[in-house]
Order: C-alpha cells, then structure tokens, then sequence
C-alpha cells in the first residue's frame, strides 16, 4: 500500500475531527480514543508476526515498542529513554515523524491540537491487552514548535497479578 | 539589474482566474507584474485551447514562451488539474535557458503538490506555506 494513501488518509482524519469538534481537547481525546480501539486490536498482529520473546522488565518493553512495533508498522525507530528512578517512565524521541510528512504546522486556532494523538491511544490500547496500565501522552511536539517530538509512557501497574503474559 | 517576478496564479476549474500565490524580486512595480500576468492568463488559456482535442493526451504541461514583450518575457505552464503557473522574467537576462525555466516550473509543481496534501490546506485557498516560499525564495535568488 502507498505511503502517501496512508499519510493522507491520517490527515484527512485529524482535518475531519477538526472540522466536527471545536475545542481541541474534543479532538485530541477522540484520536486517542481511535487509537485504542487500533492499540487492542493491533497487539495480536504485532505478537503474530514479530514472535517476540518474554520482556521481563518496563524497560525491554520501552525498547521493544521502540525498535520492533514502530518499525514494524511507521518504518521508524524513535530512541528511548528511561526517565526516572524508579524505571517506569521513558521518553521515546521521534527523529522523523511519517504522519506529519504534508503538514508543515497547525493550523491557526489550533495550537494545542496533538496531530498524532492516535498514536498514544494504540501503545495504550495495545498496552492493556496484554495487561499493562499505561498513560502515554506527547511530552514535546514539533508542529508546536518544540525541537522534538517526543512520547512519554508512564507504566502504571499490571492490571492482573496471575498469569500475565508479557509481550 | 536583474529582475525577476514570479508569479503563480492558479484557478480551480470551477472559479474564475484568481492567483493563489503571487512573489515578485524586487517587489517595485508588483502592480505591473498583476497586470503583466492577468492578460498572459488569455494566452494560456489560448495556447490550451489551440491544441485541440487530437493533441490533448499529448500536451506537454510546459507551455514554453507565452509572448515576448520589451521588457520582459513570460513564460506559462499548467497541470492536468488546470492550476496555471505564470514566470515573468527580465528580457535583459539572457543567461536563462529553457530547460531551466522547465526545471524551475517543474519545482514549483512538486511544492504545489506537496501543499495539495496537507490535510489543512482547501484547494483554492491562498497559499501561506513557508516551505514554498523557501522554495521560491531560493529560486529566484539562483536566477537573479
């Protein structure tokens, strides 16, 4: 499939969600919201076709969002760091962002829109089918004028203690 | 002095001939360039016209000198969506080639192209892109 279908098919997207809601926040909540229903579906082709083995710590899984899945399906690998202490926050930093390849900045009376707020909602989403709570958000976004554009996942806790099945 | 006006006024099928995005270097005299380019829309649509339905497939998007005048030529080109690109360059600048001016019109199809596919971008809206008026800029400055 084209790459230019897919990035102008995500466009079209946002520009609709745009066009139906308001505030920015309605719009951001609803790409996430897209997101998960891709995040839960996504993770059992994601297990399928990448056999990956068991993770046995937050950080593995940080890298193997980062090396495996976002190659897999954006042909990216955004670095990862852990961002504090206790192990269970990293920052992923996307050196080139595929989705906003056409869009050169928000548009005027949207500057708190996340553009590629679907992309929180599918590492969510995907997150918690395989039993992690997670909250994912963008810490720093290019089309805002940051440097970088940068995904922050804070693991939160196991959503079941027995039989987990790590990614 | 050299000069250069670009000029870049688009249509879409279904209005009239209003120009999306108008440069000029050095910027005197831009009304002239409005005017300059206002009646070469005639010719382009003209020349279109001119080829027939025959030649139609066949019809190059580069539609060459449009008229010389004393001052300065014109030179036209349009897409298969008819947006029409106008170039008004100096008459004293000789040093300009042809496969240059195609090559400089064929840029300003890609950057077209590429504002086309913001999703933010309405066909017929002026364009207000910095990239393209890097794009531009960096054109003219190589030509003047």
């Amino acid at each position: 499939m084209s790459r230019e279908l897919f990035v102008l098919t995500y466009g079209a997207l946002v520009a609709q969600l745009c066009k139906d809601y308001e505030k920015d926040e309605d719009v951001n909540k609803y790409l996430d919201r897209m997101g998960y229903g891709i995040g839960i579906r996504l993770i059992e082709d994601f297990l399928a076709r990448s056999a990956v083995r068991k993770c046995h710590s937050y950080s593995e899984i940080a890298d193997m969002i980062a090396q495996v899945a976002f190659k897999m399906y954006l042909g990216i690998t955004p670095s990862v760091t852990c961002i504090n202490k206790r192990g269970n926050k990293f920052s992923l930093i996307l050196n080139k962002n595929p989705l906003v390849d056409f869009v050169e900045e928000l548009p005027a009376g949207r500057s708190s829109l996340c553009y590629c707020n679907l992309l929180c909602g599918v590492i969510r989403g995907a997150l918690e089918m395989i039993n992690l709570a997670a909250e994912v958000t963008f810490i720093q976004d290019r089309l805002k004028g940051d440097d970088v554009t940068e995904i922050g996942i804070t693991f939160l806790r196991k959503l079941e203690d027995k039989k987990c099945k790590k990614k | 002095m050299e000069r250069i006006a670009l000029l870049s006024p688009v249509c879409s099928p279904h209005l009239q001939n209003y120009p999306l995005y108008i440069r000029s270097v050095p910027t005197e005299n831009e009304l002239k360039f409005h005017y300059t380019v206002h009646t070469s829309l005639d010719v382009v649509d003209e020349k279109i016209s001119a080829m027939g339905k025959a030649l139609v497939d066949q019809r190059e998007l580069y539609l060459g000198l449009l008229y010389p005048t004393e001052d300065y030529k014109v030179y036209g080109y349009v897409t298969n969506s008819k947006v029409k690109f106008v170039m008004v360059v100096d008459s004293s600048n000789t040093a300009l080639r042809d496969n240059e001016i195609r090559s400089m019109f064929r840029k300003l199809h890609n950057s077209y192209t590429d504002i086309m596919c913001n999703p933010f971008y309405n066909p017929g809206d002026c364009i207000h892109s910095r990239a393209f008026d890097n794009m531009v800029t960096s054109m003219m400055m190589q030509v003047c």
